[in-house]
């Protein structure tokens, strides 16, 4: 039980950093990256190629997250840009196409066949309720809530940040105001990009290997779970919905591993995604105003 | 209100000529003239569906011209984007008045600095106090979501976050839209306030009874065209009633009573 | 797009794409297509039924298709079909759903349970799996009806990825082995092994799904998804239940998609979970969205293009094309949705129409509006709780709606005689539209009752309404303004047209009888309007005040008990406004309507209006006849801003 519990707040650390990723790009342009896990996904190949050359594992999560952020700022300005204020289910659609290409890509170039990218740290780690819990897995935690608290700090207390937040709420009014939105939009995308690579090289040595979409799918909707959760404007609840999500999904397989029933972690994350989004759509931590927009029916 | 002179030495601030644009195939502007002197209130009049909104977008650089030219201070500005157009001077109160709801009303001023700020950060807190001074309800709700406010406040915050970036010229759209007679009363005054400090202001308005109390000059606006422009003095109510195309019907409560 | 009409949320889900268009005209016509399908189906049926003809053709088809050619057409007809489904759910009723590839999975395994597990035939195997995953598809339909746009996305995403990694691997389905065999079984032991010979069977499913596909689009059914698409709440005004038809097109859909699958299945002869990866969800979309939303021909081409592509690329001796297909696939969907969000469709049908012509500038030299046609009432109208001629038409006691904290409308009470013209003004934002949806339907009043004839409609919701004779019209013109004038005047008629889905479905006689009869009738109310010879002119392509004319001429087309209008004069110019003035009483004084009217022009209601009540901050001020309300010093005061009302 306590075994699940520690396995899932683990899963639920990365989910809870795709969700971050998630939760900038709405707040900051109200559209859903679907292809926010997988950008990450595509760095690792990035990643795997560095190394593979010889270069040590931190050049090659340096090159990666820079890499993945660049391709964030292409595909806002190539295709969102174009894309003015068309509906956001629209824009939408859109990242599902680059999760798609990127997904083809990897299968193109690489085949189906895994690769493996060794972990900066090996060792042991620290022993928790007779579950280790290795040195990567304590690094996730640290990068995770630091990155958390600064890209709080920076969205409220710099004029730059302000000024995302005021693109979502009202872009025109940004550029009425003399703000450049196109820069402001570039900083979202970008750092999505990089916030995916970062969760991708973290979850990497749980996974032990890179292979296409392996990255993608799972943990995008663990990470949807996540943000949906914690509330999409609530950057504070993605690391919150994160955790409840990984250990709601590890409890529950857990419990449930005797019944034979397959994709636990599947059913978890469905359930969680319908009840948030009927029930309470602002999550847990997210405004009232995000409710109004999300969630209602016509009468 | 009463209206002040117009200094005599007035060169055009904002200078819009045969400005054509409209909507896919579809134009809405005819080739719009409009000069602004530096130092005057100007005011475009119209009825619905005569451009009034699409001039100003224009003017603002959020509408692309199909042909035409905007000069600010005789500089072509009509390839510029809205942000560079602030950065030359020009300020916006767009219609709604469009203020960030989840931000506070010091977040939404401190936006309206964002160039100023870059540039010269004890500026903005000399300015910031300046808005405080002339609208004391935001002063008062300072940390307030801006959404939360009522209308007017909403009202003053718009123009106090236009303030902020020091413009030369305001534009503003149609600031009556939505708020209570007796709100737009203190909007106007506010604005009449700006301009006796020698601020140039351009505002495009639906209501003509109080619009025309305000400014010095007019531009009446029909299907697209200018089809009079010139001091309001001149001007009495069958003139403009005639001019804008309002048939035999109108004994509109809001022109006969006052 | 048109979202200014749907009341509530702001966020209004959009489906990309703007095509929609009108599937009739160019080369297939619905004759043409039906008369196609007929011969391809006397062809290709013999095979699969047998008998000397069935041997002749059967020989032709082996030597023509070999049997991996065969496969792959089989699979590629499978995909085509799941296409149009999808077509038919995101592209006409713009329901979204990015997790089909799960229902391709459960169409297959629940076939795969009758024809592998009890050795049933596929004729039985194929609807079973058509019927299983249309029930399974209410899964996805019940949320969407609380749901829009990006967040059903979300919720479909789910969905697929529950299918393809739980559901689809219960043992229930796989029997405890690693998949699931589809045995081509024709009768008892008979069974289809060359995939020549199975290959008549996709085909001919192929060509149903696509007269299916047609019937839809040519009844009531079709025309309400696409309203539902475009706006829920004009869609509502005509009578139409949005929830129901919403749930229709998911179970439909995944009906189709549910054959599709086990049509697939039984062409390869084995599934397992792997068969549908969540990938192929995506795909579909792709295919329908760059073929063109809405366009079943681009959807069908497209899918089946796509789906050889892959394997064409396969064939060629460059392996470096191999894996091609997916990054062309998804960077054509980017380039579609951002530059070109009609698809392929709509770049032939922009080819083929040329320039697009001008679009009627002013009103000004617009023709003044004509006389409102006087149309007999319609037969096949259902019973409407009549009034008893001496009340009025409307009685609106005490209503108040709430937003949250804010009151918009409060206590507001009124009447409309019949056959008077009653209007209702007051400042902006003083709650004059929600009181109007209010009383139509589209919103629920906190307090209060709308009562129609002497009936009680408070708990009814806007399409009953609609359906028991109240018509309204919108600010923005509520017509469905991609679609041309005679399909907004079709949809108008939808609670004329006297036959049900099903029927639909099937294109009944009783549907070919009642569809010809709408289109005479609308014809007759198009040519009284002055709209002949511009049938098929979408109305997006009109001036305004020429589709002012048209909706209200549409509303008066269901004999409504009462007509709703919301500022019917705004955006006209002066001159149409007063032509306008004359209509309106025309509307009482000839054709005896009984009328609603909200309008901002003050001078407009004054002139027409028997009574008039005043609204402000969302309380009825004061009431009386127009020359009572004019010499009223508290609505001068409300114009005028000496009320001591506080503001907002």
């Amino acid at each position: 039980m306590i075994e699940a519990a520690v396995i899932g707040i683990v899963t639920g650390a990365i989910y809870g950093l795709i969700a971050l990723g998630l939760v900038l790009v709405y707040k900051g342009t109200r559209v859903i990256n679907f292809a926010q896990a997988e950008i990450g996904g595509a760095g690792l190949y990035l990643a795997y190629i560095c190394t593979s050359h010889g270069l040590p594992w931190i050049a090659a999560a340096v090159i990666t997250i820079a890499g993945a952020a660049i391709l964030g700022i292409v595909f806002e300005r190539l295709i969102v840009r174009p894309m003015g204020d068309a509906p956001r289910l629209t824009v939408a659609v859109a990242t599902v196409g680059l999760f798609f290409a990127l997904f083809s890509l990897e299968f193109y170039f690489f085949g189906q066949s895994p690769e493996f990218v060794a972990p900066p740290i090996t060792g042991r780690g620290i022993e928790v309720a007779g579950f280790f819990i290795g040195p990567m897995v304590l690094l996730s935690f640290v990068v995770i809530a630091a990155l958390a608290a600064a890209l709080t700090a920076f969205l409220r207390y710099t004029d730059f940040g302000l000024g995302v937040l005021a693109a979502a709420q009202d872009a025109t009014a940004v550029r009425l105001i003399g703000i450049p939105l196109g820069r402001l939009n570039m900083f979202t995308w970008g750092i999505a990009g990089a916030l995916s690579a970062v969760a991708a090289l973290l979850i990497e040595p749980q996974i032990g290997t890179v292979s296409p979409g392996a990255i993608g799918e799972p943990l995008f909707l663990g990470g949807l779970a996540a943000a949906l959760l914690g509330g999409l404007t609530s950057l504070e609840g993605a690391f919150l919905g994160g955790i409840l999500v990984g250990v709601a999904q590890s409890e529950a397989q857990h419990l449930l591993l005797a019944t034979g029933f397959p994709g636990i972690s599947a059913v978890v994350l469905f359930v969680i995604v319908l009840l948030v989004l009927l029930v309470r759509p602002q999550g847990l931590l997210g405004t009232l105003r995000a409710r109004a927009e999300i969630g209602g029916a016509v009468t | 209100m009463s209206v002040l002179p117009l200094p005599d030495t007035a060169a055009p601030l904002l200078s819009a000529e045969g400005l054509v644009t409209g909507f896919g195939s579809h134009a809405v502007l005819h080739g719009v003239d409009i000069q602004v002197r530096e130092g005057e209130i100007a005011g475009i009049f119209g009825l619905n569906g005569a451009g009034k909104s699409v001039t100003i977008k224009a003017l603002a650089g959020l509408q692309p011209l199909w042909s035409g030219r905007v000069s600010l201070g005789g500089q072509d500005i009509s390839t510029l984007s809205p942000e560079d157009r602030v950065g030359l001077g020009i300020g916006n109160i767009p219609q709604g008045r469009q203020v960030f709801p989840e931000l506070t009303v010091e977040e939404n001023l401190r936006l309206g600095a964002y160039r100023l700020r870059r540039r010269n950060r004890g500026r903005y807190r000399g300015l910031l106090e300046e808005v405080y001074e002339r609208f004391p309800v935001l002063a008062q709700r300072r940390s307030q979501a801006a959404g939360t406010m009522s209308g007017g406040e909403q009202a003053s915050l718009a123009i106090g976050r236009a303030l902020m970036s020091e413009p030369r010229l305001l534009l503003v759209d149609e600031p009556s839209a939505g708020l209570a007679p007796k709100v737009i009363e203190s909007v106007f005054q506010a604005l009449h306030a700006l301009n006796r400090e020698g601020l140039t202001i351009l505002l495009v308005e639906q209501n003509v009874t109080f619009g025309l109390k305000l400014v010095h000059t007019a531009h009446l606006l029909r299907m697209g065209r200018v089809v009079y422009s010139g001091e309001v003095g001149s001007l009495d109510r069958d003139r403009v009633v005639q001019e804008l195309g309002i048939g035999r019907l109108l004994s509109s409560l809001q022109g006969d009573k006052k | 797009m048109s979202t200014e009409l749907a009341v509530s949320s702001p966020l209004d889900g959009e489906v990309p794409g703007g095509a929609g268009r009108r599937g009739r005209g160019g080369l297939l016509t619905p004759r043409r297509s039906n008369i196609l399908l007929v011969l391809a189906a006397c062809l290709l049926a013999p095979t699969v039924i047998g008998g000397s003809v069935g041997q002749a053709t059967g020989l032709a088809m082996t030597q023509l298709f070999h049997p991996a050619s065969a496969l792959l057409l089989s699979e590629a007809a499978a995909i085509a079909i799941a296409a149009l489904a999808l077509n038919l759910l995101t592209g006409y009723a713009g329901q979204i759903s990015l997790g089909h590839a799960g229902l391709l999975g459960a169409g297959a395994f629940a076939a795969g349970l009758v024809t592998g597990r009890l050795g049933l035939p596929f004729w039985v195997g194929v609807p079973a799996g058509a019927a299983a995953t249309g029930v399974i598809s209410l899964g996805i339909g019940l949320p969407a009806l609380r749901l829009r746009g990006l967040y059903l996305a979300m919720v479909t995403i789910a969905f697929g990825y529950l299918m393809y990694s739980s559901v689809l691997r219960l043992d229930f389905f796989t029997g405890g082995s690693a998949g699931v065999i589809l045995p081509r079984t024709l009768w008892g032991k008979h069974q289809l092994i060359e995939n020549a010979d199975w290959l008549s069977v996709p085909l001919i499913c192929l060509l149903i799904a696509w007269l299916i596909d047609q019937n839809v689009m040519r009844s009531r059914l079709g025309r309400a998804l696409r309203a539902i698409r475009e706006n829920e709440a004009v869609a509502q005004a005509f009578g139409i239940d949005v929830a129901r038809y919403k749930l229709l097109a998911f179970v439909i859909s995944g009906a189709m998609t549910g054959a599709a699958g086990a049509l697939y299945g039984s062409a390869i002869g084995f599934v397992n979970s792997e068969t549908f990866p969540f990938t192929l969800s995506l795909s579909l979309v792709i295919m329908i969205v760059v073929g063109g939303l809405g366009s079943r021909s681009g959807a069908a081409i497209s899918a089946i293009l796509f789906f050889l592509f892959a394997y064409l690329l396969e064939g060629l001796p460059f392996p470096w094309l191999k894996g091609l297909d997916g990054i062309v696939g998804a960077v054509l969907l980017m380039y579609t949705v951002a530059r070109h969000p009609g698809g392929f469709a709509s770049v032939i049908s922009e080819l083929r129409e040329g320039r697009r012509p001008k679009r009627a500038t002013s009103d000004d030299e617009e023709p003044p509006m004509p006389a409102l046609p006087n149309l007999p009432r319609p037969e096949g109208l259902g019973a409407r709780p009549a009034g008893d001629g001496a009340g009025p038409v409307l009685e609106v006691q005490g209503v108040t709606v709430r937003f949250g904290g804010l009151v918009a409308v409060d206590g507001a009470s009124l009447a409309v005689p019949r056959g008077k013209i009653v209007g209702l003004i007051g400042p902006n934002g003083a709650g004059k539209t929600t009181l109007f949806n209010a009383i139509s339907g589209l919103l629920r009043p906190s307090a209060g009752r709308v009562v129609l004839n002497g009936h009680d409609v408070s708990a009814l919701p806007a399409h009953r309404r609609a359906q028991l004779g109240i018509a309204r019209t919108f600010q923005q013109i509520g017509l469905a303004r991609d679609q041309s004038v005679l399909e907004n005047m079709l949809l108008a008629q939808h609670l004329l047209a006297g036959y049900d889905s099903g029927q639909a479905l099937l294109r009944t006689p009783r549907v070919a009888r009642q569809e010809r009869e709408l289109d005479e009738r609308a014809r007759q109310a198009i040519a009284a309007l002055g709209f002949a010879g511009r049938e098929n002119v979408p109305v997006n392509r009109l001036s305004h005040g020429q589709q002012r004319i048209l909706e209200v001429g549409a509303s008066l087309l269901t004999d409504p008990e009462l007509l709703m209008l919301d500022e019917p004069s705004a955006g006209m110019s002066p001159a149409a406004a007063e032509n306008l003035a004359e209509r309106l009483r025309d509307l009482r004084d000839v054709l005896g309507r009984t009328v609603l009217l909200i309008e901002h022009h003050v001078p407009l209601v004054l002139d027409v209006c028997d009574y008039v009540y005043v609204l402000n901050f969302g309380q009825i001020l004061a009431e009386g006849t127009p020359d009572e309300i004019m010499a009223h010093p508290d609505v001068i005061g409300a114009y005028l801003g000496e009320s001591e009302a506080v503001a907002v």
